[in-house]
């Protein structure tokens, strides 16, 4: 236990993953739904990096890159979406939408 | 390097695609509104320069190295998006002028104040073409960063196109909806891509397949990290076709968006979906029948519940939007179909899954593209036509709408004239010769309770009495595309011989990169 191998890496990344992943179906406001699914991206990428230290090569280090790119692109797109139904309803709380239903 | 400028060179049809939308969004800025109105047309030309260097690029190509770097499938597949997406774009082409004669001043000549932020015309057609690149990005990836990157760029576009497609409220919310599942089902699947990355310690396709052949060859179990991997990432990518454990956003979201966006999200993340399924599956097709019995299943369970709740919460709607949100959620099961059974490499016409796949995705895009297109054609109150009722009399007093609808209803039910017909014949005949048959009898009982709502849309375009408040709208563009699609399904389910063959050697060439992977590999 004294040094850190792959499996501590791993097991810090599905942890983050499991957590943002309860996080999203549990709770109800947007921005924190949004929050959740940001820690399950910072999961992948940990467990990338192990990956990538315990194979020795760089393409897990070149996938985390590319990795935050997509999650920033995300990131802004989530602040759009979210401003502009925040300006049309007034609140962030998921359960006070339900206009479309079958 | 090399390596990589070889790989461009077969980008080009894509770039013409960037291009394009990138000039989009320069003219959509212009001040002048008869500047703004070439966008469209500017999209229009960059489909057809992409269709042409596809023509172009598969003539010159070289056959043996086309089928080392399986490019026989990923032609088809262009090929297949740049043409239902020139319907696609015949449908949407007024989606912007709809929502600018709401909008005070949109259409108004600049006369110093012009504002950038109240027109979006550019943006709609340049996120447009944007998906439709990812689309046909996924189809040429050979690794799976790419894969990630062009399953993103498919995406990420459609959200906005759908919360800007309609002023709406519920525009909004299905985006957001759409949005942050969107976002979640990624990060599945790139989870499932880590976990393959990391049994294998690589990203690359043929790399992987040439790992997987070695350790079938040394008769070792598919790795478990590796297996876990291939689940969560179908798990992910089925969000992408609405299969079942992430279909339950489709009928919310296909709802919210306007018609002929919704006609879109039918189509483009469908086709992206399943063309990245086939490639993820065809990264453990060496292992053989025996490894990957747990995938099996699952491509087995999946096609079987998507089929069977799109189909029985498709009766009970009164919306045809959602109908047909439904329907298109049932169709995916039907493609799942062809997926099982991934490791026997077809010998006969029949027993091949991919090819009938691929030629499945274009039977149901144009019968798809028809029915909302059709949809999108008629408005009912101040709001778009959606319910059963708004559809009455269409065939009385729309001859040739009223038609459209239902050659395209036909179709996705598969009657003999109709394309549907032969895809269905194509994809279940596949599974029966592979030994799937009590899949193919669930599907085919699923395709007779389908009719239930097929029918019943056709039934009220053409046994009803029109209703008084429906008005059609001038959209003639949409009208084209709407019957453009209906004829095309009519027409290639007549003489739909030569796309069937073009599919099977679009996916001989693929079957054939697997074999040469698995003979070279050590």
């Amino acid at each position: 236990m004294h040094h850190a191998v792959l499996s501590h890496f791993l097991l810090t990344g599905a942890v983050l993953f499991v957590l943002g992943l309860i996080g999203f179906l549990s709770r109800r406001n947007l921005i924190v739904m949004f929050l959740c699914t940001e820690m399950m991206f910072q999961g992948v990428v940990v467990t990338l990096g192990a990956f990538s230290r315990f194979h020795a090569n760089d393409t897990g280090q070149t996938f985390v890159i590319f990795v935050l790119t997509i999650a920033a692109a995300e990131a802004a797109l989530a602040l759009g979406l979210v401003v502009l139904l925040f300006r049309r309803r007034g609140t962030l709380d998921v359960q006070a939408w339900g206009r479309l239903r079958g | 390097m090399t390596h990589m400028l070889d790989k461009i060179v077969t980008l080009w049809p894509e770039v013409a695609l960037l291009v394009g939308a990138c000039v989009c969004l320069a003219v959509g800025l212009s001040p002048r509104a008869g500047t703004r109105l070439l966008c469209a047309w500017v999209a229009g030309l960059s489909l057809v320069a992409a269709g042409g260097l596809l023509a172009f690029g598969v003539g010159q190509a070289d056959q043996g190295l086309a089928a080392a770097a399986g490019t026989g499938m990923t032609g088809f597949v262009k090929a297949a998006i740049v043409g239902v997406g020139l319907l696609l774009l015949l449908v949407a082409a007024s989606v912007p002028s709809e929502l600018e004669r709401d909008a005070p001043g949109g259409l108004v000549d600049g006369d110093g104040k012009f504002d950038p932020g109240s027109v979006m015309r550019g943006e709609f057609f340049a996120f447009f073409l944007f998906s439709l690149a990812g689309a046909m990005l996924c189809a040429g990836a050979n690794d799976l960063v790419w894969l990630f990157l062009a399953l993103e760029l498919t995406s990420l576009p459609t959200y906005v196109l759908v919360a800007t497609s309609r002023d709406r409220a519920d525009a909004q919310e299905s985006a957001v909806k759409y949005f942050f599942l969107g976002a979640m089902a990624a990060a599945v699947f790139l989870y499932g891509f880590t976990l393959i990355y990391g049994s294998t310690g690589l990203t690359n396709f043929d790399a992987i397949r040439a790992y997987v052949a070695a350790f079938a060859d040394s008769g070792e179990p598919l790795a478990p990290l590796l297996r876990t991997g291939l689940i969560l990432a179908i798990l992910g990518v089925s969000f992408k076709i609405a299969a079942v454990p992430m279909h339950f956003y489709a009928a919310d979201v296909y709802q919210g968006a306007a018609t002929p966006v919704t006609a879109m999200l039918a189509f483009v993340p469908k086709t992206a979906g399943f063309v990245s399924l086939i490639l993820l599956l065809s990264l453990v097709q060496p292992a053989g029948a025996e490894a990957t019995r747990a995938v099996t299943w699952l491509l087995c369970l999946m096609a079987a519940l998507t089929m069977t709740v799109g189909n029985v919460l498709g009766l009970l709607q009164h919306n045809v939007k959602r109908v047909l949100a439904y329907s298109s959620i049932a169709h995916s099961g039907y493609i799942l179909v062809g997926l099982v059974g991934f490791t026997e490499a077809g010998s006969t016409a029949l027993g091949n899954g991919t090819a009938a796949v691929l030629f499945y995705l274009v039977a149901y895009g144009l019968a798809t593209v028809g029915a909302f297109a059709v949809l999108g054609c008629i408005g009912s109150r101040g709001d778009e036509a959606q319910t059963y009722d708004d559809l009455a009399g269409l065939g009385r007093r729309h001859p040739v709408l009223g038609a459209a609808m239902l050659i395209s209803v036909l179709s996705l039910l598969g009657l003999p004239p109709m394309i549907g017909f032969i895809g269905k014949i194509y994809l279940f005949g596949s599974a029966i010769d592979r030994g799937y048959t009590l899949l193919v009898i669930i599907a085919v009982l699923n395709s007779a309770v389908s009719a239930v709502y097929y029918l019943r849309i056709a039934a009220a375009c053409y046994f009803r009495d029109p209703a008084a408040e429906t008005v059609s709208l001038a959209v003639p563009w949409r009208r084209a595309g709407a019957v453009l699609a209906a004829i095309s399904a009519l027409v290639l389910g007549v003489a739909g011989g030569r796309l069937v063959d073009a599919a099977h050697v679009a996916t001989a060439g693929q079957a054939q990169a697997v074999a040469h992977v698995s003979s070279v590999a050590p």
